[in-house]
């Protein structure tokens, strides 16, 4: 469908929400299609396609909202949809923090891959699984799955704001796992985003570095006994910490209830100064990041911490008129950690006793911040080296704690098309295992 | 689906299927007394996949009219043959599912918004008024139900409804520590409609007291001694070892990947008291708690015995690797959405129950852990898995004593099953979750207490 015409379905269902008698009125609409791959067991086994649309609308009557989304663009369906959507408005409670964005500048996006090179894709597919047989064939391709994703989105409100998205990309998901005669190691997993169907998988993000991983994890031993020691986050399990800092600490809700260990920190050190986390929607490394955030504001490149200072929270602009803080700039989960100027061997090779994490497996953390889990994928470090992989680690620390903490930060970096990340070394994280009783 | 469409499919000589399939949700959601959710939504249309001598193609669509639906087979038959040309697997055919017939009696119910967000508040007033001290509450009700309609090439016609309600209450307090604890559980609820379980919001009040009770011990809690313990696993939280633990490691598709299982057949994998089973509709006697009679493939639905006195003796199927086992399927290939193909999922997977009382058993340990909540798990193909733990207690010399605050669980199950020594007489059943796997799928799980050794988180 034309963009012109989903603009006019976006625009159709604002009018029908008014009509119904919603005070404001929001639509988000959208088409796509999906062309996947599927690898099961290291051997194609599905091509998938997937032609989509949707419509998500909102309504606001006497401060009271409804939402509704239906997957069809019929104009029948969306009538019943605004009426639907103003009904349940209408039985919802008063909240003066509900909103629409206000009009900036309407703008159109487009962005990456706008067509699909389905054979290219499927020839580089094939040409990664190949690779990996002959290249480390004691890596099994649990699941790939690779897919060429477009979308047209058309976002609209009753405050004349009308943004229009047209993207494209290709994304591939692997879950691997290294095997030996009996012995299995733990599942490892990486996600990689490119604008590329001829791209070299097995160059990219860090594909490489993980097979490897793995198969010197053939070898791992459980840990017994208990210390306090540093724990090198690996790029992937930063994103762990990023996200009880994006959502415990700085999201609308744990801000709203009150329950942010950093609800007073705004503008004061929370991290150590080496520590820097940005919100990056609209850099270069980033593949189709986010235009516009979920309630309809043009997305900007933001600081959460700079120098260890929390310089913003990650507020919508309900969490903002909720606790009467700044909206943040945008919505995007694509992040960097800015890198450090030491190597990870460099950084390794400082620790006396530690964890090298490279997967975390555990409870939902606390909202203050607490966490403990299974340390997986991982390898112990002992006197400045990687002394062996471990099985029947825990870990368990608080994030608030951690990020005071900071013992170094990597040069390297993971850069996945979704977020540049290094790995971070932190102190005081308890590393425990069994009795071997 | 009209006649015309059912020709058309029955004609085709490899095995096909054409799924058409409604999600309706409605998702109420009230954070510290203000509607935060007030979410309807509806997704429709159909899904076609295609066997072709060992791969598969498959498309879906929004729509579900005659053309739509041809389009769709059409586009998989492409999909089959792009990969049948590409990547051949030169296998057979798929064992033959059989021609079976069914369809629910009872029709889609619709449920009314404004019915979910008064019954929220009124919750939330109960809270609010007798708990005026607490940081923050909050009430979510969830009424989603999935319709299935199902036609396969060999002649299943089946139509289905798997309708779910639940209510889950959070709360947090601020503890003489400062920090903020949190507790929730799911109150009431199961297969079917919200008036099917829930008419009177008061009926609900001796579960909110309870829980903020646990949450008052838990705000005085302790965190464990990390290591290795001997601990009951109450029977609110043991259907997680059936599922998590043991269940994925024995999905044939996990298996063929290389889990543990592949090299455990036949033998001894945990304490002859342990016997696991992955339930179609009916469990000791009673409806399942997420009843699932024909899958996605149109295989008709029957119990997947995996453990049975401590052994290892099948594992989950789809048609695809029950043909390589050369075993028969017991309809374990289900979708999500009309936009997903059939994966090797559980349905409702449960140890069985053993013969003592809770109170023996906890008597029994002098040094030790009872852990009766928890949020999430997650294991691997090693069997190794994780659970978090959302509240339980110290055993001091066979007496419950102070609360924990949270912490995680691990194991590797084949290990900790061999030190299984009690099982309570009980089965509890969670029916509320969703289970991660490509595809997001409701499942239930259960189990008994379970008194066994397993590796705890602390500080």
């Amino acid at each position: 469908m034309e963009m012109e015409k989903l603009k006019e379905i976006a625009l159709y269902a604002l009018d029908r929400l008014k009509e119904e008698g919603a005070d404001e009125a929001q639509s988000s609409v959208s088409e796509g299609r999906t062309e996947e791959f599927n690898v099961d067991a290291g051997e194609f086994s599905l091509i998938r396609s997937v032609f989509s649309s949707s419509i998500s609308l909102k309504a606001i009557k006497d401060r009271k909202k409804g939402s509704t989304a239906i997957n069809s663009l019929q104009k029948n369906e969306i009538d019943e949809a605004a009426r639907e959507c103003v009904k349940a408005a209408i039985s919802g409670t008063k909240d003066e923090g509900v909103c629409i964005a206000e009009k900036e500048t309407n703008l159109d996006f487009k962005d990456g891959a706008l067509s699909c090179s389905k054979e290219k894709f499927f020839d580089s597919i094939i040409k990664f699984t190949e690779d990996v047989k002959r290249e480390y064939p004691q890596i099994m391709l649990e699941q790939l799955i690779a897919n060429y994703s477009y979308g047209k989105h058309v976002f609209a409100n009753s405050n004349g704001v009308l943004f229009s998205e047209e993207d494209g990309s290709y994304s591939i998901s692997v879950s691997y796992s290294a095997h030996d005669g009996e012995k299995t190691t733990s599942f490892n997993y990486f996600d990689i985003e490119t604008l590329d169907p001829e791209a070299d998988i097995m160059e990219l993000g860090m594909t490489r570095v993980m097979f490897e991983r793995a198969i010197a994890e053939l070898n791992a031993e459980p840990f017994y006994g208990k210390f306090v020691g540093t724990a090198v986050l690996s790029p992937m399990c930063l994103t762990e910490l990023i996200s009880v800092i994006a959502g415990s600490f700085c999201g609308d809700i744990a801000l709203i209830e009150g329950t942010s260990p950093w609800k007073n920190s705004l503008g004061k050190k929370v991290a150590s100064d080496n520590f820097t986390l940005s919100v990056i929607p609209n850099d270069d490394r980033i593949i189709c990041g986010e235009n516009i955030t979920a309630e309809g504001y043009k997305s900007e490149n933001y600081d959460i911490i700079k120098d260890g200072v929390l310089n913003s929270f990650c507020l919508t602009q309900y969490g903002a008129n909720r606790t009467g803080l700044k909206r943040a700039a945008s919505t995007s989960g694509c992040v960097e950690v800015k890198a450090g100027n030491e190597s990870l061997n460099e950084i390794i090779s400082k620790i006396e006793k530690g964890i090298l994490v490279c997967r975390f497996s555990g409870g939902e953390p606390a909202s203050n911040g607490d966490f403990s889990g299974v340390a997986k994928n991982s390898f112990l470090i002992e006197n400045g080296k990687i002394s062996h992989p471990l099985t029947e680690t825990m870990i368990s620390g608080n994030f608030a704690d951690m990020v005071k903490k900071v013992e170094g930060i990597s040069s390297e970096t993971l850069q996945d098309g979704s977020c540049v990340l290094p790995y971070a070394a932190f102190g005081g994280v308890t590393v425990s295992g069994g009795t071997g009783a | 689906m009209n006649d015309s469409i059912k020709k058309l499919i029955l004609n085709i000589p490899s095995h096909t299927e054409v799924r058409t399939q409604t999600i309706t949700t409605r998702r109420v959601g009230v954070l510290g007394g203000k509607l935060i959710n007030n979410i309807s939504a509806r997704s429709s249309g159909a899904g076609a996949r295609v066997y072709k001598n060992g791969v598969w193609g498959f498309s879906s669509i929004g729509n579900t009219d005659e053309d739509s639906v041809r389009e769709i087979l059409r586009s998989a038959e492409e999909n089959a043959s792009l990969l049948d040309s590409r990547k051949p697997k030169n296998k057979g055919a798929l064992i033959n599912a059989g021609a079976t017939e069914f369809s629910e009696k009872r029709k889609f119910q619709n449920t009314d918004q404004k019915q979910l967000i008064d019954f929220a508040r009124a919750i939330d007033s109960y809270i609010e008024k007798k708990y005026p001290s607490l940081v923050s509450r909050s009430v979510g009700i969830t009424a989603n139900c999935i319709e299935k309609e199902l036609i396969t090439s060999e002649g299943t016609f089946s139509y289905q409804l798997f309708p779910r309600v639940y209510i889950i209450v959070s709360m947090s307090d601020e503890a003489k520590d400062g920090e903020n604890i949190e507790l929730f559980d799911i109150l009431g609820g199961g297969e079917g409609y919200f008036t099917d379980y829930y008419s009177d919001p008061s009926a609900l009040y001796p579960d909110i007291d309870k829980l903020y009770t646990e949450l008052q011990a838990k705000k005085e809690g302790i965190f464990p001694d990390a290591g290795e313990k001997l601990c009951i696993i109450d029977s609110a939280i043991s259907g997680m070892v059936a599922h998590e633990a043991v269940g994925h490691t024995v999905e044939a598709d996990l298996v063929l990947s290389g889990s543990v299982a592949a090299v455990s057949l036949g033998k001894q994998v945990a304490s002859p008291l342990v016997n696991i089973t992955d339930f179609a509709f009916e469990a000791f006697g009673k409806k399942a708690p997420l009843p699932v009679y024909v899958d996605d493939e149109g295989t008709l639905c029957r119990d997947a015995v995996i453990i049975k006195d401590g052994i290892l003796t099948g594992y989950m199927n789809n048609l695809e690797s029950a043909l390589h086992f050369g075993v028969q399927p017991c309809g374990n290939a289900r979708a999500y959405a009309f936009s997903d193909e059939p994966l090797i999922r559980m349905r409702n997977t449960a140890i069985h129950p053993g013969k003592d009382k809770l109170e023996d058993m906890i008597a029994s340990v002098d040094n030790g852990y009872y852990l009766t909540k928890t949020q999430n798990g997650q294991a691997d193909m090693t069997g190794e898995f994780m659970f978090g733990i959302t509240m339980g207690y110290e055993i001091k010399n066979g007496k419950l004593g102070r609360a924990l605050r949270d912490t995680t669980i691990s194991g590797v199950a084949f290990n900790m099953l061999k030190t299984v020594d009690m099982l309570s007489d009980n089965v509890t059943w969670d029916f509320a979750g969703y289970c991660g796997k490509k595809q997001p799928m409701p499942v239930g799980m259960g189990g008994p207490a379970l008194r066994c050794r397993v590796n705890i988180g602390g500080r």
